[in-house]
């Protein structure tokens, strides 16, 4: 109990020990019922109550109150207390009213007329009273009944400080409630001159009001900056001694400062230079401050100094605009990194994932790494480790993608359960986001859910997904890969999704392998079936399904599966359906059918990541940025991109397809560009980056683009507004099966429908391909489609011609394309050693031997952008063998019914000049190396 | 107190439990308070290890838990003693042991019955129930059998047709109509769905034989008729007269009404004929206290009460007068026909006992609205 004072009330002190001694709760309200009683025969008897008396009991009414119980008495005198003269009755009066009172009671004009007699008083503590009851309630009616007093107060000349100060603080209140209440016009200067005060409470209180006016109207109070940068300045070089009642453990003023500091952050940086070049060396010397050694021990002076520097970090990064001060203000911060205080490492934390986001300071921030990988593994407190996770991600860029990812997988092994799935989301996003190979980004998947697979949710291995799909040079790498994650012997559920998707559409790539044959395949997924839930046994059903249709050799096995599940076996309907349809297609359905009933899924629209949706659905407001800079990632596998790639390539693809060897003259295309074989991969990918207003509407015109096929087998060869050509194949030393897809986009059937190949005239002999016939009509809506035997016999120097014919509403339509049937399809990638490729590079350095082609590169050089574009292209990529490691190396070995041939390729980039690449092939038929050259050589532009 | 399941259990038996465990909490060291329960941890532990086994309760019968969990040291038990003990625990009759001896053979029967009651303010009974219970504290040797009989309606009727044609309840004889009982675990249930007739070898010492539901034909020991006036905002005047209703040659006693008052009070002037009564602004209510009162009599009380004005507009919800008393005589129409006891093997017959029976009458939720 707090010693009572000499005038303090007696009753009230017996009465709250009464309660606080209370055993139950009870007793509490026996207590209160009776003091309760009490109170009423008092209020209510003849005899009039004093001043002291009234006070007492208003005063208990009001404890009763906050104890929880219903007041519905007492008001009245409370209001009465109002008028009295001395100031503790006035002020539990007062205090009853702002705490009890509500707007629409009966007494209000009664209150409104003492509030208005008090604000009118000489005396300054009953106008703060009056002002302080004003601002508690805060009302509308408040405002409206106030409106004019309140301002005048403020900027009158004869007001006291103190009256200033509460004037300033009660005027932000009732703002708060009626935006209305602040005069424009000429009162605005005024108020913003408040600023000028010499007293400091009354500038400490001004500055929270302009703040609060300032962001609803920034352009009217324009003129606060100048006045506050200087007041500002005015604090800062202020020594502690000058500012004596405002300085708090050394520090002058700062609160003042903090509140300063903010109300800078609403305004862009200050135009006049003067103004500017001020604030500058204000956070100058706010940096140069913490720097200094401490004046006190006590942490009230680091926290107050600490408050003002984080302050001004803030405003310095809201301005953005110097270098000079992000870097210095990311090296504070960074010294924090490494403080004992727990709070101070979170805020540095949390200041630099802000920082990053700066373009002046995100490689300031960047030195940091290892301190904030560190505190991400070391910090004992997880809220600060989910601030250096926040950071990691928020650092993170092309450059370091690789090893923060690497980080945050090995962290997360160890990382707390409520963190885990927030991090799962981010790793995915910029293994995602700064993947240039995106084997890596399979890899890191892959990672995520075998370390922390519960926390990777559907979006995720969606993604992983649509990715795959939409990316065609990792779909043999990631059915590798996943292939080889399933061989463990407990793999999370969403691997085998993952592994049951990727396999079911790509299985067929890496069948070739005595380890992952088809049935290997199919047993090692069916061994994990019957320990997954139903969701993924039915993803599974579905992946057998396509597995009929890439490997007709387990057929029997499958069917046999289906068998099993399609009768009361699999309590699931949805199982059991899916069983049962499955197996009678795969019994009633032909190979064609099954083919393209289980044709492989299409490209996905590109949107945006859906992970990142679900990040910024978890945590709305707290996603830090990890915005900086645009990169578009270097070979997105957008369609959107895909169709300005295609037509960028082919501006560039018509002189880069000169018709050097002399053969045929291929049959005219549709459109323009698109002769001959030789095309532009490379150009494909150094175009990305410039997108071309008309590309849209010519790719959706024409969508084809053979230099796409150069190196990928399976896609949509060609589509109009009438049809669409998709293609799928096979190759198998010097064999090849291209299967055609024609989709009848119309609503009208195409008739007279016929599809004939035809060989070059310059590959007779020496490429033999096989057409079957397709029926003669095609229905709307449908599909037909045709089988292509290829085999390669010799060297041969051009792609088949295919002639699609057809009558489409009475018009006759011709297209002429070309087969993707390039020579390349038929190489095999050879391993050698850097000894055995240079012997036989110098073997091969007969000018006979020898083709040599430099070619300007159009864009800048990604080594990891040509490496895909050479792996795809078919041939072995050779690391580590070139002394120069710009440089790249290739070797193969093309297959032909006759004989086999090896292939060696070098192609140097010249990366300072960005002019020239040189590329050399070496080959002892000059044919093919001439070929290779060629069909590589225009991909440069 | 508070049981935690693992399973989706019988509610009711957990509620059961945790009574019973409370019983023999209580006979173990009276009063379940904090300082109890903290001085006698050692001793719940060891009840709990014995009331129940991997989650089912057990024997929960005080009087044989007391013959192997003693307060006293470790006594050194005999092998006979020790063969005894399991034979109780795990015999079929497990909650009397055998070889019990008294000089006087002994035993009182409790009838307790609890009315409840909410009345109209013109005197119409909107619901009445009395819950009751038969509390038998016997002192008798050997194993004796007992059989118990009561004025049943259908125990009544059944045996009515059995010996007279005459309907039981027009010849006069009282009957009580039983809505639902329950007994301790030592009557025959079986014997009591076959004959309906209550037989069992009653524990030693105290317990509850069976407890019971009424709602039909209750006599009411009191009634309450309530006035009130209210004179404009700030006056209002309260008139409640009392009559007891039951033979004169009875006393009630222990007489208390409770007459709420508005929250407003601020004064309350009161006169009463009988007894005391007294405003208690702790429990905003007059209580009317009358020590004694025979049956027949009428008495009153009249109140004045000063309100002070207040800014809600709410109106007062009057809440009802509530009143406790205790009657001897059970007010549901309870009797107790006859209580016999064989022993066969000890030479003592049912003359020989001496037995008590006792009827308490008392008011449970008894209230009239005003």
């Amino acid at each position: 109990m707090p010693a009572v004072r000499g005038d303090g009330m007696r009753g009230l002190a017996v009465f709250i020990s009464d309660i606080r001694n209370c055993k139950s709760k009870e007793a509490e309200i026996k207590r209160i019922n009776k003091e309760l009683a009490n109170i009423r025969s008092k209020f209510k008897g003849d005899k009039t109550l004093d001043g002291y008396q009234k006070k007492k009991y208003v005063c208990k009414l009001l404890f009763i109150f906050l104890l929880g119980h219903d007041i519905d008495f007492g008001h009245m005198e409370a209001v009465n207390l109002l008028s009295s003269n001395k100031y503790s009755e006035k002020q539990i009066g007062y205090l009853f009213i702002s705490v009890l009172v509500n707007t629409r009671s009966d007494l209000i004009n009664l209150i409104n007329q003492s509030i208005k007699n008090d604000l009118q008083s000489r005396n300054p503590i009953h106008v703060n009273l009056a002002l302080q009851c004003i601002a508690n309630i805060g009302s509308k009616e408040m405002a409206e009944v106030f409106g004019h007093d309140i301002p005048k107060l403020l900027v009158s000349g004869d007001t006291m400080d103190v009256v200033k100060q509460s004037a300033a603080l009660c005027l932000l209140r009732l703002f708060r409630t009626s935006q209305e209440i602040i005069p424009g016009g000429e009162w605005t200067s005024r108020i913003i001159h408040l600023l000028n005060d010499q007293h400091m409470g009354v500038v400490t209180a001004a500055t929270s009001l302009i703040d609060a006016l300032v962001k609803k109207n920034p352009d009217e109070y324009k003129g606060c900056i100048s006045l506050a940068v200087s007041r500002l300045s005015r604090i800062v070089t202020a020594s502690y001694t000058d500012l004596q009642d405002y300085t708090y453990y050394f520090v002058p003023a700062p609160w003042l400062s903090v509140k300063l500091l903010r109300l800078l952050q609403n305004y862009p940086p200050p135009d006049d230079p003067g103004v500017r070049g001020r604030l500058i060396e204000c956070l100058e010397t706010i940096l140069n401050k913490a720097q200094e050694p401490p004046k006190s021990k006590k942490v009230q002076h680091s926290n107050a100094k600490n408050a003002v520097l984080f302050e001004a970090i803030s405003l310095i990064i809201h301005m953005d605009t110097e270098p000079n001060l992000l870097v210095r203000a990311c090296n504070q911060l960074g010294q924090f990194l490494s403080n004992r205080e727990t709070n101070l490492r979170y805020l540095a934390l949390e200041s630099m994932c802000l920082l990053a986001t700066s373009e002046f300071s995100h490689d300031a921030v960047k030195k940091h790494q290892e301190v904030v990988i560190l505190s991400m593994k070391m910090e004992k407190d997880v809220s600060v480790r989910q601030q250096a996770v926040d950071l990691l991600y928020a650092m993170c860029d092309k450059t370091n993608a690789e090893e923060i990812v690497q980080e945050m997988l090995n962290y997360l092994e160890t990382a707390d359960y409520s963190i885990r799935e927030e991090m799962v989301l981010k790793v995915a996003i910029l293994a995602e986001k700064y993947a240039t190979d995106y084997t890596w980004y399979v890899d890191v998947i892959l990672n995520l859910i075998r370390i922390a697979g519960d926390y990777v949710s559907e979006e995720v291995w969606y993604r992983v997904i649509q990715i795959v799909i939409n990316r065609d040079d990792v779909q043999g790498y990631a059915a590798k890969t996943v292939f080889e994650a399933l061989q463990a012997p407990a793999c999370h559920e969403n691997m085998v999704k993952v592994g049951g998707y990727i396999l079911g559409e790509f299985g067929n790539l890496i069948a070739g392998d005595q380890r992952s044959s088809p049935s290997v395949q199919f047993q090692l997924l069916h061994s994990k079936y019957h320990l997954c839930s139903p969701m993924t046994r039915a993803l599974l059903l579905s992946t057998y399904i396509k597995f009929v249709n890439l490997f007709p050799e387990i057929k029997t096995q499958i069917q046999e599966v289906f068998k099993q599940h399609s009768n009361l076996r699999s309590a699931d309907a949805e199982l059991q359906q899916r069983a049962s349809e499955y197996l009678q297609l795969s019994i009633i359905a032909s190979h064609d059918m099954l083919a393209t009933v289980l044709e492989e899924m299409p490209v996905f629209p590109e949107r945006e990541s859906s992970i990142l949706a679900v990040l910024k659905k978890k945590k709305p407001g707290r996603v830090p940025e990890n915005e900086i800079r645009e990169h578009k990632s270097p070979v997105p596998g957008s369609t959107a991109n895909h169709q300005e790639e295609r037509s960028a390539a082919k501006t560039v693809s018509a002189n880069a397809s000169t018709d050097l060897l002399g053969l045929s003259t291929p049959p005219a295309a549709p459109t323009a560009g698109n002769t001959g074989v030789l095309v532009d991969m490379l150009g494909e990918l150094y175009t990305s980056g410039s997108p071309q207003p008309h590309a849209n509407n010519v790719a959706a015109q024409n969508a084809y683009n053979p230099a796409k096929f150069v190196c990928k087998n399976n896609g949509v060869l060609f589509e109009n507004d009438l049809i669409q050509i998709g293609v799928k194949s096979e190759f198998r030393q010097n064999l090849g099966r291209i299967t055609l897809f024609y989709g009848n986009k119309t609503s009208t059937a195409l008739q007279n429908f016929s599809a004939a190949v035809t060989n070059p005239t310059g590959c007779i002999g020496k490429l033999n391909v096989q057409s079957k016939k397709v029926d003669p009509t095609v229905e709307a809506g449908a599909q037909v489609q045709q089988m292509v035997n290829g085999e390669c016999v010799f060297d041969y120097p051009d792609a088949p011609s295919l002639t699609v014919t057809f009558t489409c509403n009475g018009t006759p339509q011709k297209l002429s394309l070309r087969l993707p049937l390039t020579v390349n399809k038929f190489f095999e990638p050879t391993e050698m050693t850097g000894e055995v490729f240079f012997a036989r590079w110098k073997n091969l350095s007969g000018n006979e031997q020898r083709s040599q082609k430099i070619f300007k590169a159009t864009q800048p050089m990604d080594n990891t952008a040509i490496r895909t574009k050479l792996i795809g292209f078919g041939m072995q990529l050779l690391d580590g063998i070139d002394p120069n490691p710009e440089n790249f190396v290739c070797a193969g070995i093309v297959h032909t019914s006759k004989q086999q041939i090896g292939c060696l390729l070098r192609l140097e980039p010249n990366k300072q000049a960005q002019v020239s690449d040189l590329l050399q092939c070496r080959c002892f038929f000059i044919l093919l190396r001439v070929n290779v050259c060629e069909t590589l050589s225009g991909t440069g532009h | 107190m508070a049981a935690v399941t693992k399973q989706n259990v019988n509610a009711a038996m957990v509620f059961e439990f945790m009574l019973k465990v409370i019983d023999v909490m209580q006979s173990y060291f009276g009063k379940i308070s904090e300082e109890n329960i903290k001085n006698n941890f050692v001793l719940i532990y060891e009840l709990l290890d014995e009331i129940l086994d991997f989650g089912y309760p057990q024997n929960t019968d005080t009087g044989v838990l007391k013959t192997f969990i003693t307060q006293q040291g470790i006594k050194s038990q005999t092998k006979e003693e020790q063969a005894q003990i399991t034979s109780q625990v795990t015999g079929q009759i497990g909650w009397r042991r055998e070889g019990i001896k008294y000089r006087r053979n002994e035993l009182f029967l409790d009838v307790l019955e609890y009315v409840n009651l909410l009345m109209s303010p013109q005197g119409q009974v909107l619901s009445a129930h009395v819950a009751g219970k038969v509390v038998m504290k016997s002192y008798l040797s050997g194993m004796p059998e007992c059989k118990f009989g009561i004025n049943d309606k259908i125990v009544m009727e059944a045996k009515g047709k059995g010996m007279t044609t005459e309907d039981p309840a027009r010849s006069g004889k009282p009957v009580v109509v039983i809505d639902d009982c329950q007994f301790h675990q030592c009557v025959k249930l079986s014997k009591f769905e076959t004959e309906h007739s209550i037989s069992f070898i009653p524990p030693d010492g105290e317990f509850e034989l069976m407890r019971y539901r009424t709602t039909k034909d209750i006599s009411l020991p009191f009634r309450v008729i309530p006035l009130v006036r209210e004179v404009g905002r700030t006056k209002m005047e309260v008139k409640v007269v009392l009559k007891s209703n039951f033979k004169q040659s009875l006393l009630g006693q222990k007489i208390e009404v409770k007459i709420p008052t508005p929250l407003n009070t601020s004064g309350v002037q009161l006169i009463c004929l009988k007894g005391k009564a007294k405003y208690k602004a702790s429990e905003n209510a007059i209580v009317w206290k009358i020590k004694r009162m025979a049956g027949l009599k009428e008495t009153q009380l009249s109140a004045e009460i000063e309100l002070l004005e207040t800014d809600t507009k709410k109106k007062w919800t009057r809440p009802p007068i509530s009143m406790n008393f205790e009657v001897p005589f059970a007010p549901s129409g309870f009797k107790v026909r006859y209580l016999k006891v064989f022993e066969s093997k000890l030479n003592y017959s049912d003359h020989d006992v001496i037995k008590w029976v006792r009827y308490i009458g008392r008011s449970g939720l008894y209230e009239t609205r005003c």
